[in-house]
């Protein structure tokens, strides 16, 4: 799949003169994960290619077992393709050392897992602060406090700084997890199933929170994800089945996330 | 860093019942070596106090050979001697008091010490705490030791009469000796008189004293500055011709008296390896349990960015905590158990100890030690944190922990840190050089035992749950399968208690053997069923002591037994002289060559020798050969006759048996040293009152072979309950294990229990269950320690100075360790237990 613009246009500039770039933020390239069973190889990701421009937000969305997942964690640096690359800002990240992947994870991307995303010992700022902790730095530092207090309230949870996880609802917990995330203002936030857990009202404070982060900060996201109301908040969704893309569908970006268009557009494509 | 840091402590506060037991753990194996190191270091300062009491600043000592003593001419040419500043000469003699009006009746034999009091003090110093000193000429004038003082009712200017050979001697005390005074084994009853006072005493009636000395037992030797011991003897060598002599110097009777401690000392260095080991299973699993619990976090903090090397970090951070608070507790602890430890030898009479030495260095080596043997044991689980991939943890929805399983091979890394810890720590007392092999012989069984549990745990939990099975078939069920969930954890928890139960068993085996090996002799040695024992060579034949008590009615046999030492190719043996037609009468001795028929007559005859079979096969000596042995008048030769399997117990091995008429004509035996009477059967209620008020007459001291086997069955007792209690320490930590583990399968296990609750399944069906659990644990650990100690009893028997003794299995101890280990399993198990019963069903399937 050649990487493509948005066709509808796009309702708010993240560069603000209109000026888009060229290159795209993240790049795979006849990307092929096998895992070998006794027995057999499964083919997990079958030769994918598509890119993701900067400040998009885009969603691999299919059903279990389409390679959505491992699609997402071979784009993330989190596991190494059987064959094939991943260029994160031009630069190939599928067969870095475990060194090299590390300091990826911990200055390049951010993460958002479908459960136990936060330490249960620490409280809100230091789970959002823990990349900080992490990298060596002083989470405490003027600097690092005020990006740290600036996360937490694009989640929307000023005020429960001192909470620890069990004091903190599911849905509260996951914005904590968003804010965690992004704080080291990453190149890429990746997101696996966030609302999977979560009942429906939560689940969209969610998305409005990684939305709000892609439309305020500029802040690149992967979404992946089996629900079409979660995917409808993406500027494009790439429809996944059995390992392959099997479709590109470009919503734009919209500020009312309805799921018709997508809907539609996948009982098209018989899903 | 810091921030990690802060989630490692937090990590570690989270669990503090878990974090508590593991720090008392540490504080329990460190507390058993502080108080080995703290004992063996006391005992080397009691021997170094007690060779300083016993040759002063003697550079060298000249001990008579023979009973009869040296001779001043013998004491001339020691002055002789280049090299010699001063050779003070030394009668000493065993006797009694006799009775005075207004005090009280002593039976306790005195040991006196005839000096020459112008050249003794040169020699050592003889402490008075009131009179006055004895000077060169006095008369009967003597120094008392305060114990003496205060037992007898004595003190200075009191008259003492001291029975000797001939008329009892009337003496005044001058002075009073601090404490127990200068002679070691005397337990404090000592007299200090000039040495021709001392001599007098051994001049029978009728005879007429010698003008010369004559009888000094032992002559010790200061040197000219310059001169050098090993130059001396060389010297002395050449030159003393008179009588048969013994040089020794003072490491020589320093290192007897270590090697003398030895047994005790590597026994109790090996239990303080033991425990540590059994406190490193108990960190090991911990860190693992640590580890598996918190798997998703570390996972994030990988996925978060993370370094291997932070998560080792992490993990290693919170061993050094645990560590560190576990070994200084346990520094504390150890101070106290050494002093138990002190108190509980010195009761038992088998070792001289004044108290344990605490030192820095052992209080360092205690700390270095619970650091190191804590941060290794944190190793492997450490390097498996840091290898959990993000993705891995992600993708493995319902048991993450599976990905982190302890490894049960680190162990050996474990131990072999011990064993290296052991050597570099570990008492070199003794000479025997096969002690470190045996203990890393031991390790091995141990590790062994340990290593082959995760495969025997099926059909072991199989087995040893039928009991269960039998009232809680359920439970069982739902136990022997929490017990397979994790095979290493479970390994691991029942490996330190079977550690522990080994050890117990093994000394139980140990216990048993050295009782038998020191009871044996009496049954198959002592021809008696009574023994009179003399302070003073008794005098044999007619008019002897033995005719004397032979001719009471009721006796059957009266047989004068003597002990002396003979000299064989450069080597000290001891030997016992005996009438061999009485031991062919009595039937004792076990003969492994050689007829008794022959052999026993062959001996009263002359010119034989009857040798222990260990002690011929160590010296390479066969039935028929001869034996060249030195007397007075130069070499005797002695045909070996018989082998026996036992004999009397000497220093070093079973004496070698002599006719009498041999050691009265070649080698100076001048009397019996005790008396073995039998009693003809069925008259020993009415015989044995005339001979013990006979032996009180002639100043014996009748005891009954049963009162001799009770005493020396008592002292083992009371030596090996503080191995026993040693050994516990490890069981104890076993116990914290299992506390541990059976928390954590609850743990992991919550959502099953929650399930089976809500399929109705009762509070008490859980808690049973686990208590089932526990107890199929701790029957494994019994069994398999059982075994195992079984086999390293015999090991530690087999090495033991007084030879293979056979295996003995202890049964009891057995028994006791099955009941202990699954008595201790489900106490330890009695709050996890609780824990599940109250779980909320509803909190338990969702999983929090």
């Amino acid at each position: 799949m050649t990487p493509q613009l948005p066709q509808v246009p796009v309702t708010r500039s993240m560069f603000g003169t209109g000026t888009r770039p060229a290159l795209p933020i993240l790049e795979a390239r006849m990307l092929t994960k096998q895992y070998r069973m006794p027995g057999e190889v499964v083919e997990a990701v079958r030769g994918v290619t598509l890119g993701v421009m900067p400040g998009e937000f885009v969603a691999l969305m299919g059903p279990s077992g389409s390679g959505k997942s491992t699609l997402l964690q071979l784009l993330g640096g989190l596991d190494r393709p059987t064959s094939g690359e991943v260029l994160l800002e031009g630069e190939p990240i599928g067969r870095l050392s475990d060194s090299d992947a590390t300091r990826l994870r911990r200055e390049r991307t951010g993460f958002v897992f479908q459960s136990f995303n936060l330490v249960p010992l620490l409280n809100v700022v230091e789970n959002v602060g823990l990349p900080f902790t992490i990298a060596g730095q002083d989470p405490r530092s003027a600097e690092l406090a005020g990006r740290i207090r600036e996360a937490i309230a694009l989640v929307e949870l000023t005020g429960k700084e001192r909470h620890k996880p069990d004091q903190l609802s599911a849905g509260e917990r996951q914005r904590v997890a968003v804010a965690r995330a992004i704080v080291t203002r990453p190149a890429l936030l990746f997101a696996d199933e966030p609302t999977g857990n979560l009942d429906f009202t939560t689940g969209i404070d969610i998305l409005n929170a990684l939305w709000r982060t892609c439309v305020d900060r500029g802040q690149t996201v992967v979404l992946v994800t089996h629900d079409a109301k979660a995917a409808a908040y993406a500027d494009r969704v790439f429809v996944m089945q059995s390992g392959r893309v099997q479709d590109e569908i470009a919503l734009g970006r919209r500020d009312d996330h309805g799921a018709a268009p997508l809907i539609a557009r996948l009982a098209q494509l018989g899903l | 860093m810091r921030g990690l840091a802060r989630y490692a402590w937090r990590s570690l506060v989270a669990r503090p019942a878990r974090t508590l037991l593991t720090i008392l753990g540490i504080a329990i194996g460190v507390a058993v070596l502080v108080a080995a190191l703290g004992v063996d270091s006391g005992l080397d300062v009691s021997i170094d106090r007690t060779v300083a009491s016993m040759v002063g600043r003697a550079d060298i000592r000249v001990a008579a050979f023979a009973e009869t003593g040296l001779s001043a001419a013998s004491l001339a040419q020691v002055e002789g001697v280049p090299g010699v500043a001063l050779a003070a000469p030394v009668i000493e003699r065993r006797t009694f008091l006799g009775s005075e009006a207004g005090r009280p009746v002593s039976t306790e034999p005195v040991t006196i010490l005839g000096v020459d009091p112008s050249l003794e003090p040169r020699v050592r110093d003889l402490t008075l705490v009131r009179g006055t000193a004895l000077a060169a000429g006095d008369g009967p004038v003597v120094l008392v030791t305060e114990r003496l003082a205060a037992s007898d009712a004595v003190d200075v200017g009191d008259s003492m009469v001291i029975l000797g050979a001939g008329a009892p001697l009337r003496v005044k005390v001058a002075g009073v000796l601090a404490g127990d005074g200068p002679e070691v084994g005397s337990s404090g009853r000592t007299v200090v008189l000039p040495i021709r006072t001392a001599q007098a005493l051994a001049v029978a009636d009728g005879e007429t004293m010698p003008d010369a000395l004559a009888g000094i037992s032992r002559i010790d030797v200061v040197l000219a500055a310059g001169a050098t011991p090993d130059a001396v003897i060389a010297t002395m060598g050449r030159t003393l011709s008179v009588e048969p002599y013994v040089l020794s110097v003072p490491r020589d009777v320093a290192a007897t008296l270590r090697a003398s401690t030895a047994d005790v000392r590597a026994t109790m260095a090996l239990l303080a390896a033991i425990t540590l080991f059994a406190a490193a299973i108990l960190i090991l699993n911990t860190m693992s349990m640590t580890v598996v619990e918190r798997v998703r976090e570390l996972g994030l903090l990988r996925a978060a960015g993370a370094g291997r090397g932070q998560i080792v970090h992490v993990v290693v951070m919170q061993a050094l905590v645990l560590g560190a608070a576990g070994s200084v507790a346990g520094l504390l602890l150890g101070v106290m158990l050494a002093e138990v430890a002190a108190a509980w030898l010195r009761a038992s009479g088998s070792l001289e100890l004044d108290g344990p030495s605490i030192s820095p260095a052992v209080l360092l080596a205690g700390l270095v030690t619970g650091l190191a043997i804590t941060l290794v044991a944190a190793v492997e689980p450490a390097r498996r944190a840091a290898g959990i991939s993000p993705v891995a943890v992600m993708r493995v929805r319902a048991d993450p922990g599976s990905l982190v399983r302890a490894h049960t091979g680190w162990l050996v890394a474990v131990v072999a840190v011990i064993g290296v810890v052991a050597v570099l720590l570990m008492p070199g007392g003794a000479a025997d050089r096969s002690g470190p092999v045996r203990a890393l012989v031991v390790y091995a069984i141990l590790l062994t035992a340990v290593l082959l549990t995760p495969a025997l745990l099926g059909p072991l939990a199989r087995v040893v749950g039928l009991p269960f099975a039998a009232f809680l078939r359920l439970e069982e069920r739902l136990a022997r399968a929490a017990i397979r969930r994790d095979p290493s954890r479970t390994a691991l928890t029942v490996g330190a208690l079977i550690v522990g139960l080994a050890m117990v068993v093994a000394l139980a085996s140990v216990a048993g053997s050295a009782r038998n090996t020191a009871t044996s002799w009496l049954a198959d040695v002592v021809p008696g069923d009574e023994i009179l024992t003399a302070i003073a060579p008794a005098p044999v034949g007619d008019g002897g002591v033995d005719r004397q008590v032979a001719a009471i009615d009721g006796v059957l046999r009266a047989t004068p037994l003597a002990s002396f030492d003979l000299a064989f190719d450069g080597t000290r043996l001891e030997a016992v002289a005996i009438r061999g037609a009485d031991f062919l009468a009595d039937g004792r001795l076990v003969f492994t060559a050689g007829d008794r028929a022959t052999a026993l007559p062959a001996l009263d005859a002359g010119g034989a020798a009857i040798l222990p079979a260990s002690r011929a096969a160590r010296l390479g000596i066969g039935l028929g050969d001869a034996i060249a042995v030195a007397s007075g008048a130069g070499l005797v030769q002695l045909r070996v006759v018989g082998l026996v399997d036992r004999s009397f117990p000497g220093r070093s091995g079973d004496a070698v048996l002599v006719g009498w008429g041999d050691a009265v004509d070649h080698f100076g035996v001048a009397g019996a040293d005790s008396i073995a009477v039998r009693y003809a059967p069925g008259r020993q209620a009415e015989a044995q009152p005339q001979v013990e008020a006979l032996a009180r007459e002639l100043a014996l001291t009748a005891a009954p072979i049963s009162r001799v086997a009770g005493a020396v069955a008592d002292a083992l007792d009371r030596l090996f309950g503080l191995l026993d209690l040693l050994a516990l320490a490890a069981v104890v930590i076993a116990s914290l294990g299992i506390v541990n583990t059976l928390s954590m399968n609850t743990w992991e296990r919550v959502r099953e229990l929650g399930m089976l609750r809500a399929a109705g399944m009762s509070r008490s069906q859980v808690w049973r269950s686990v208590l089932v659990e526990a107890g199929i644990l701790g029957a494994i650990g019994a069994l398999v320690g059982s075994i195992a100690g079984v086999a390293i009893g015999a090991l530690l028997a087999g090495g033991g100075a007084s030879g293979w003794s056979g295996v003995v299995v202890p049964w009891p101890a057995i028994g006791l360790s099955l009941v202990l280990g699954v008595a201790l399993a489900m106490l330890a198990a009695a709050q996890p237990a609780r824990m599940a019963g109250r779980m909320s069903i509803v909190a338990a399937v969702r999983g929090e």
